[in-house]
């Protein structure tokens, strides 16, 4: 037995019916292991949005299994599957991740009272992730008062604050400069060193594919390739 | 769910301001649908309440006692004695605030020119004053000076038709209490002015006027008697009926069936305008907040992405929309508190009444706050405007995580 937090077997996804039917994916096996630090490449439609979504159990697959943390997706309902993602998964998304109403303090807070959390508790891991995500003193600014490069951060303390198995990004720096792309992968690295996080990132970027220590290349909704490297 | 709340509401009352402009339109539809209701429900109590008195007020008042069978068929053969010692008794309740005695018999008014059927109204005037409006719409000459007048006071339209006046001499004829024609001519001492189908039919002079004209002893035909609190009417008409079993004792509501059906049909009239108002206001309701929710798609997606349920975001669409149709309904109520305050000192109709002779309404309305109402109509639309809003809510529940996601980029 390995010590795999997400398993795929015979994993397919297809949208649509009849002559408009798209496989995402085909037949997918692949099991992500506690502590790796994964990319997820591939040509755009290759299906790492689509591969993403069944590993954080957004999405169901239309045959084949994905089982996280012992839990088969295809058994569960929509509420059990929100549960799911509340304990087990973090979710950096590539744009639009924080809630515009609230600072970014409440937007981590926000996941530390759905898990039903004290007050106290709350603000001091919420303040405790962004001093440890390099926002100490912007916990009080709105998204729409953070640069890109910020908001992602602030993504980056949220998906971790609730500490769980694992934290999925898909195209975490689409958005950002070489610079700022450079420290967040930086940051996520460090936080699967030091925390032992499992990171599973989907991207395009070499600048991100450089840190990794386990490269895996999507073509045609199939796994083409998979190394590791660390 | 107490916990549920607190987690939300800050974040729900945050989101009202989002987009101020709509939450303004929200707010205004709510505020000025739920302001109309009120104040046009106190508008309308007041209306009927003084249209009402008004009629009451005249010849009604609030309740009348008869010989039995003068109702079916007044005459001189239907008549009653006086009050005896017990009903006399009775009539003295502190919840009675006035009563009269009045000979009312059918008789036929003739002068020169015309002849028409009328009702003579024999009146003690000192007593009558207190139960009837009549004797101070005296707009010509004289109201009558005490029970032995002789003299007529007529309705100024009935004078009109009469070709008749003041000064002037017009023959009274009836049935005696002899069953022979009595037949007698009154000095016309003033002229009324009131509402033309009273002012055409009824003609005062003093009762014991009116008795020696019929030739009659002391009979009288109807105790009317005036109640100011509605309250006091159902148990003094059963301590009068006590008090006079073998007589014919009445409401004003049995005495005029059409008033009190006016009465309870414009008090019914509120929940036609309730109605009309609510689905306005929920078709407001349900655009505004389905193109919030439209627009929010996205994040309601992430919300559920990052683990909360679909019943959780219903909750919590539900409490935005709980703040927001209740402040609305509370700058309501506040709108209409202020304005019944403002006509608190009453809405002068009179010149309107004047123009339009139908309108039967009291000329002063005085629009009245009623604590019942007003909490029970806010409470209506501001539970219905909820239940209205599930609708987009339920919408913003069902956002699929994924798609919701994929829309964004
Ligand atoms: N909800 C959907 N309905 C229909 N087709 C879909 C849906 N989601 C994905 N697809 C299709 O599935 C295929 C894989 O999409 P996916 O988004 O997983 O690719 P990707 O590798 O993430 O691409 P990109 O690099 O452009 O983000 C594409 O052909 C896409 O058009
Ligand atoms: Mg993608």
């Amino acid at each position: 037995m390995t010590d795999a937090i997400v398993s795929c077997r015979g994993v397919s996804k297809i949208f649509g019916s009849g002559e408009l039917a798209v496989h995402a994916l085909r037949e997918v096996d692949l099991d992500i292991l506690s502590g790796d630090f994964a990319t997820l490449a591939g040509p755009s439609g290759s299906g790492k949005t689509t591969l993403l979504n069944m590993i954080g159990a957004l999405d169901t697959p239309s045959s084949g299994h994905v089982v996280i943390d012992g839990q088969d997706l295809g058994s569960l309902s929509k509420a059990q599957l929100s549960d799911l993602r509340l304990n087990k998964v973090g979710f950096v998304f590539q744009a639009y991740n924080l809630i515009p109403v609230l600072s970014a303090r409440e937007n981590i807070e926000f996941v530390l009272e759905l898990h039903g959390l004290e007050r106290d508790e709350r603000r001091q891991r919420a303040t405790d992730i962004l001093r440890e995500v390099g926002l100490e003193g912007m916990e009080d600014r709105r998204p729409a008062q953070l640069s890109g490069g910020q908001q992602q951060r602030v993504a980056v303390a949220r998906a971790l604050v609730s500490r769980p198995r694992i934290v999925l990004a898909d195209e975490p720096t689409a958005n950002l400069d070489s610079k700022t792309t450079e420290e967040l992968v930086r940051l996520m690295y460090r936080l699967n060193r030091e925390m032992g996080t499992t990171f599973v990132i989907g991207t395009h970027d070499p600048r991100v594919m450089e840190h990794s220590k386990r490269h895996i290349e999507l073509l045609d909704g199939r796994i083409a390739s998979d190394e590791r490297t660390g | 769910m107490m916990n549920t709340i607190r987690i939300f509401a800050p974040l729900a009352w945050r989101n009202l301001w989002r987009n101020p402009r709509r939450t303004l339109i929200t707010l205004i539809v709510v505020s000025v649908g739920l302001w109309s209701v009120l104040a046009f429900n106190s508008f309308l109590n007041a209306w009927t309440q003084a249209s009402k008195d008004t009629t009451l007020q005249l010849l009604l008042g609030q309740g009348q006692i008869h010989a039995a069978g003068y109702m079916d068929d007044p005459g001189v053969e239907t008549l009653m004695p006086p009050p005896s010692d017990g009903l006399l008794k009775a009539l003295g309740d502190k919840r009675i605030s006035a009563w009269a005695s009045r000979l009312v018999v059918p008789s036929v008014v003739q002068s020169e020119y015309k002849t028409l059927p009328v009702m003579i109204v024999g009146v003690d005037p000192k007593a009558e004053r207190r139960v009837s409006s009549i004797p101070g719409k005296v707009v010509e000459g004289r109201y009558l000076n005490g029970p032995g007048d002789d003299g007529v006071v007529i309705g100024k339209h009935l004078a009109e038709r009469l070709k008749t006046g003041l000064g002037r001499r017009v023959i009274l004829m009836s049935q005696g209490a002899d069953g022979l024609l009595a037949e007698q001519s009154f000095d016309v001492v003033g002229l009324y002015d009131v509402d033309q189908q009273t002012e055409d039919y009824y003609v005062f002079t003093g009762r014991a006027a009116g008795q020696k004209f019929l030739r009659l002893k002391d009979e009288i035909a109807e105790i009317v008697f005036t109640i100011p609190n509605d309250q006091d009417l159902a148990p003094v008409i059963r301590a009068l009926k006590d008090a006079a079993p073998d007589m014919d004792v009445r409401s004003w509501k049995q005495l005029s069936p059409f008033l009190a059906a006016t009465n309870s049909f414009m008090s019914g009239f509120i929940y036609i305008w309730l109605s009309v108002v609510f689905t306005l206001m929920a078709i407001g309701i349900v655009n505004t907040q389905l193109m919030a929710v439209f627009e929010r798609t996205h994040e309601f997606g992430l919300l559920q992405a990052l683990g909360m349920k679909p019943r959780l975001v219903l909750i919590m669409v539900t409490m935005e929309s709980t703040l927001l149709i209740g402040l609305g309904v509370l700058i309501g109520m506040a709108m209409a508190a202020a304005s019944i305050w403002a006509t608190g000192d009453g809405i002068d109709l009179s010149g309107f009444a004047r123009g339009l002779e139908l309108v039967q309404g009291g000329q002063v309305l005085y629009p009245k706050f009623d604590a019942g109402s007003f909490v029970l109509f806010s409470l209506v639309i501001w539970i219905l405007g909820i239940v209205v809003a599930l609708w987009p809510a339920r919408r913003a529940s069902r956002c699929s995580p994924v798609e919701a996601m994929r829309m964004a980029t």
